[in-house]
Formats: structure tokens, sequence, C-alpha cells
């Protein structure tokens, strides 16, 4: 019944992009949906990710969700901690990729 | 089943204050509209002192608005109270702070009229008024002492006893309700079954339903055990708050104070760190606003 | 986010609470307190298996309007509909607190021009009252932001906006008409009790609570600005509500505080006139109350765009 906590680490890609800013943040708890607090972290290009989620069962398909993240975007040295709601993994994929593009400075078109 | 005070507003006032000393619908000269007879208002004394009473009559019917019975706080009910309470500081205003007349709440009331002309209108206004002018009595020096003799549930809670200075209740052996909804109505909307809500609220009171789950967060000063205490406790807790008014202690009563209380009887401690934190940060960047 | 300038425009029914209290407040001072990067969840839901978010549904901060810090509120309704628990009540109460405090050091510091310097409390609404998940700890905030209202009287404005898809219900009902202004937009909607526990306490035949539409005429912002309990009516933009905050700032403080439903005996006697005449008359429909107050076309102020309501609309005559 209680909430549940995963935890993922990720070895960066090769030429891997530095998350520069010291924290960002973006997203909304709703039902079906998430947010995402992505913070710099100095750990040799390392990703980490904390995920808490009323949902369990679902470990392997978050590590997917995340790894593919991860090699697409080349983000490294990042610590994530996402507070999930149900969100699916086509959510949680478009809700990271959008809060790097605005981390970055980008603004959402 | 022990003795009950449910639905004894009126017997409730009978025990508390001296014997043959309250006088309905009137506060000193002043007398109340004749409206909202779910709210049974009145002077008397208490042990000797003057007190200003405001309770709930559970056996009566509103004639004017039919979903306002059994101790429902209907639009015109808290407007009464209100103005109960704004008289009572225009009657006390040249007194000085340590004498300013306690006011006595008896509580016993499921909740505010749930009506459709009550949306209409704004029973929201009625509760809100009622709500601004206890906190606006203590500001005065007003000493408001609550005692639950009942139901105190939900929003006709936060009106009616939860601006006090202190709020007392008879405990849980009395059949006193104190809470926003039933573990049934929790368990229905949390979509957690009732057994484990139950095993659940053992260890945290902060959803649970009853006098002893409030008592630990703070929620209100003291259980009282025995009916006939009721008198002696009241007329402590007002001797209490005129000691903490004059030392200008005000804010350990009422909503604050109980924050306080929360945190040092363990089950509001979260409370208490948020606002240390909001000030810290702000103390950063006060420079920019100030 | 999009640029403040962009956020003006934007729906402030469809805005998030963080954008809301970020463009609320003038371009680029908004700072917000306890953000997200403090990860202040509830210590409650976990334990019930519901998911927590960092902000606690609520966005607390402080920005410039003017002259003026504003200490802003913003209710996030997509979380737990906006509802209040322990951390969320808390972060209102210390907002509060904070206003009060920054007010004595201004008052220190500008003894002579403070007035034009005082802070001001904007609350954001979107919230359906008590969190039931932490349904004591909710109850029991509700309480302190009401006593941090009263200390604020005589001080600092507190303007509560109400424009939001949640709308303020529950015990938050009574918070909103307890500020010293209200502003509202047609599709803000304020109310005490939920309608299926008045078409339980009623009959269904007396109030269908799936009755959309007539639950929208009742608790909707067309109706509480005839009614009166919402002093200004504004177009569904964030710039339209920071405009009208930003007019109410520049007004004195006893003029801000003319348009409190409630708060003093006066108010109460004046409140007390309407009773008796709902008493006195047996309305079925809002409508009716439109059509008692002079309402002419009252069946088709319901469909009637803003400008047009705006020029026609006849209000609850004030005392």
């Amino acid at each position: 019944m209680a909430l549940q906590e995963l935890k993922f680490s990720f070895k960066p890609e090769k030429n891997y992009i530095s998350f520069a800013p010291e924290w960002f943040h973006s997203g909304v708890v709703g039902s079906g949906d998430m947010e995402v607090l992505m913070e710099h972290k100095k750990q040799d290009g390392k990703v980490t990710v904390k995920v808490v989620t009323p949902v369990t069962g679902f470990d392997q398909v978050w590590e997917k969700v995340l790894a593919k993240f991860v090699a697409e975007t080349k983000i490294g040295n990042l610590h994530m901690e996402i507070n999930d709601n149900n969100a699916t993994p086509f959510i949680v994929h478009m809700r990271l990729k959008q809060a790097l593009f605005e981390a970055k400075g980008d603004v959402e078109s | 089943m022990g003795m009950t005070m449910l639905g004894k507003g009126r017997k409730a006032i009978s025990m508390i204050l001296d014997e043959g000393s309250f006088v309905e619908g009137k506060i000193d000269g002043y007398t109340l509209p004749d409206i909202g007879p779910g709210a049974v208002i009145g002077t008397g004394s208490l042990k000797g002192r003057k007190v200003t009473v405001i309770a709930n009559d559970a056996m009566v019917r509103n004639p004017r608005f039919p979903v306002v019975y059994s101790g429902v706080i209907g639009m015109e009910e808290a407007y009464k109270m209100a103005t109960t309470v704004y008289k009572m500081i225009e009657l006390d205003k040249n007194k000085p702070q340590g004498e300013k007349r306690p006011l006595v709440l008896i509580v016993d009331t499921p909740g505010n009229g749930p009506g459709k002309v009550e949306e209409l209108f704004g029973m929201n206004k009625a509760t809100g008024a009622y709500q601004l002018s206890l906190a606006e009595a203590r500001q005065h020096g007003h000493p408001i002492v609550a005692m639950i003799i009942g139901r105190a549930i939900s929003g006709a809670f936060l009106c009616h006893g939860l601006q006090a200075d202190h709020i007392l209740s008879l405990s849980e052996e009395f059949q006193t309700m104190i809470h926003v909804m039933p573990l049934a109505g929790i368990s229905r909307i949390t979509k957690r079954d009732i057994e484990s809500l139950t095993e659940l609220s053992k260890t945290n009171p902060v959803f649970a339903s009853g006098a002893g789950f409030f008592y630990k967060l703070g929620g209100l000063e003291e259980l009282v055990h025995n009916v006939d205490d009721m008198k002696d406790t009241i007329d402590r807790h007002i001797t209490e708050v005129y000691k903490c008014n004059a030392e200008g202690n005000s804010e350990k009563c009422g909503p604050w104070g109980r924050g306080i209380l929360g945190k040092e009887r363990g089950g509001r401690e979260t409370r208490d760190e948020v606002i240390r934190m909001m000030y810290d940060e702000f103390a950063k960047v006060e420079a920019q606003y100030i | 986010m999009r640029k403040w300038e962009e956020m003006q425009e934007r729906s402030f029914y469809e805005s998030t609470a963080r954008e809301r209290a970020v463009n609320l407040v003038d371009k680029g001072t908004f700072t917000e307190l306890l953000a997200p990067i403090d990860k202040k969840t509830s210590p409650h839901l976990p334990i019930l298996g519901e998911a927590v978010s960092f902000d606690d549904g609520v966005v607390t901060g402080v920005g410039k309007i003017g002259n003026r810090p504003v200490f802003v509120i913003s209710q996030e309704g997509r979380f737990i509909g906006g509802a209040v628990g322990e951390v969320h009540g808390a972060k209102m109460v210390a907002t509060f607190r904070l206003a009060q405090q920054s007010y004595e050091k201004i008052k220190a510091k500008y003894p002579n021009d403070y007035e034009s310097r005082v802070p001001a409390v904007v609350i954001s609404f979107e919230t359906g009252g008590v969190r039931l998940h932490e349904a004591n700890a909710g109850l029991l905030a509700h309480a302190e932001v009401m006593e941090q209202i009263q200390h604020c009287r005589g001080k600092i404005p507190v303007i509560g906006l109400v424009g939001s898809k949640v709308g303020c219900f529950g015990g938050m009902g009574f918070v909103v008409v307890a500020t010293d202004m209200v502003i509202m937009s047609d599709r803000g909607r304020i109310g005490l009790t939920g309608p299926e526990v008045i078409e339980e306490a009623m009959g269904k035949k007396e109030f269908d609570a799936s009755d959309k539409s007539l639950i929208y005429r009742i608790t909707g912002g067309k109706h509480k600005y005839i009614m009166r309990d919402a002093a200004y009516l504004v177009q569904d933009t964030i710039g339209a509500f920071h405009k009208q905050v930003a007019e109410a700032l520049k007004m004195s403080y006893d003029e801000v505080q003319s348009h409190r439903c409630i708060g003093s005996l006066k108010l109460v006697e004046e409140q007390l006139e309407l009773v008796k005449i709902a008493a006195e008359n047996n309305f079925k429909d809002a409508t009716d109350v439109w059509a008692y107050f002079g309402n002419k076309k009252s069946d088709q102020i319901q469909d009637q765009f803003y400008d047009e309501f705006i020029r026609e609309a006849k209000r609850r005559p004030r005392r």
C-alpha cells in the first residue's frame, strides 16, 4: 500500500553533455502525470534517478524509458527525482525530454 | 453505553453555568434577533464570572431553512452567532484587557447548512463571518473556551470551536465525535479499505476520527473525563487564557498556539519545519523586497 | 515556461499554480519559497500509497507589483484537487506570517511613507478544501489561515483570486470570502458544500447534483459578481487578473476593504438582510435571484459574453 521508491543509475554516453543548471523543475503530479526535479551532480557523467510512485511492478519499464532518455539526450552529471502518479511510459519520456529542453533555457513552443 | 451529552446543548448550559443564571437571547441590555433557533445564545455566570454562551440546540428545526436541524449551523444561526460576538466586543470596548468577558462555546454540531439556497446566498459567508468575529474577539482579549459535548464535525467545527483560545472535549466514552469525515467516507475517497485505515490510524492520528487523535495533533487542549468536571475545567482554562494574554503570549492560544501544541505532542511536526524553512529562505532574499 | 509577456495572454483557467504565481506579479520579480528543490513532500501521503509532490500542491513565494512586495499563494488543482494537508497548510500560514513581519519592517524602515510600500497577500485559489488523506491536519490549517486573515486586517490587503479549473470549495470556500477583495473570472466557482451532499440533504427533486449547468449558475463567477461576493469579474487571462490586482494595490487600504462581504457587525447585518430575502422568497435557481435584483433577461445571463454582461448586469445594491 505504501508508496514505492525505485532507484536507477546509468553510465554516461561517451560524449555526454553535462547537465548545467543547478536545478530545474518541471511538471505537475496530476492523475496520469508526473513531475521531475533535475539537479546537476558531479558524478563522472552518471545519471542517477529516484522514482516515487504508487504503482508497483513496473521497475523494468521505468528502467527502459529512463535508459532511452539518457541514450537519446546524451545527458550526464544529472540526478533526477520523479514523483509519478500513474503516468504512461510515453508521458514519462515526453515529460523528461520537455523538462531537459526547458532546462537548457529554451522555452516550450 | 455510558452517559452522553449528544443533543443536550441546553442541559450542558445548565450544568456549566451557575444555577439559574442563564438569560437567553440577551447580552446585557441588547436583545439578539429572533432567528436561528438552533443557536442558543445568552449571558450567565460561571463560578461568579459573567460569560457569554453560544451553544447548539439539536432538538429544534429552523422553520425557514429546511436543511437546518439537529444542530446544523445554518446562515441565520451563524450570523446570529457573529452578531453576538461583535456586540460583546462593543459592550466591553472600554474595559481593560483583563476584564473583557469570556465567551464559552458549547459545541454539538454536525455541519453547516447543506442546501441550495445556502449556496445561492452564501453559507460560506455566514460561517466565515462567525470565524472572523471570534478571531477579532480574541484580539481584543476576550478569552474564548470551547467545550465539545457531542459532535464537532468538519466545517461546523471550524466555525464553532476551532477559533477558540482553548478547546476542551468530553472524552470518547461520551460518544463525542470529532472529524472531517468518518473513516468509512475517507475509505471511499482514498480507495483504501477500512480495515487497513483503522490499523494505520493507530499510529497516525492525522486522518483518524475522534477526540484522542485530535488531542495528539494539538487540536484540543484537554480531554474531560467526567461531565461534572466541565464547569471547573472551563473556569480553569478561562483563567489560563487571561494569564496568557496578560503575559503577552496570546499566540500560545488559538489556532497558532495549537500548531505549537501539535509539535509538542508529536502529532504535527512537519508544520513547524515548513514554517521555519520558509522564514529562513525569505531572510536570504528579503533585501530585494523590503 | 514561456515569457512573462506571453503568459499574460494565457488562460488563467488552464494555467498551473506555478505559472499563475510567477506571472501574477511583475516580470522577473517572483522568488518561490519552499520551492521543489526543498523536496518538502507530505509525510502522510506515502503510507496511504498516494503520490506526493515537491510543492504539496501549492506554490508560495514573494514578488513585486510596482513598489510593493506581494506574497503569493497559488494552489494546484491537478494535485489531489488542490486540497489542503499539513505541508500545504503550513506554507499558506507561513506566507501570511512573512507578510505581517515584512509589514512591521517596512513600517520601521520608512516611517513617513510606508503606506505606499506595504505588502499584500494574493491567493490564487484552486482547491476542494481539506485533504481527506490528512484530514485533521488540513482542518487545523484552515483555522490557522482564518486567524491569519484576521491578523492582517487594518494593515495588509488580502486579495483572493478564483478562476481555475477546480474552483474554490469546502473550507476554502469561506476562506476566500474572508479576504478583503475577491476577483473572479466567469469560469471561477465558489461554494461550500459539495453538490452530492446537497442532493443527499434535499433530495434529487430539489437539487440534482448531476445538473452541471445549475451548479455552475449557483457557484459561478457571474452569480458571485451579482451578489457582490466577488468585487470584480475579469476576463480569463493571467494578465487580466494581474492588472486587477495591480489596480487594487493603487487603492487606499480603506478602499480595498470596502469590498469585503464579511468581517464587521455592519457587514453581518447587511448579509442578514440578504438571508431575510432568501427566507421570504422561494428561489429555485440563480436566475430567480438575478431577476430579483433587477436583471430582466436573467435567463440569458449565463450565455452572455463578458463585455455585454459587465455592461448590463444589475448587482445586489449595497446598504
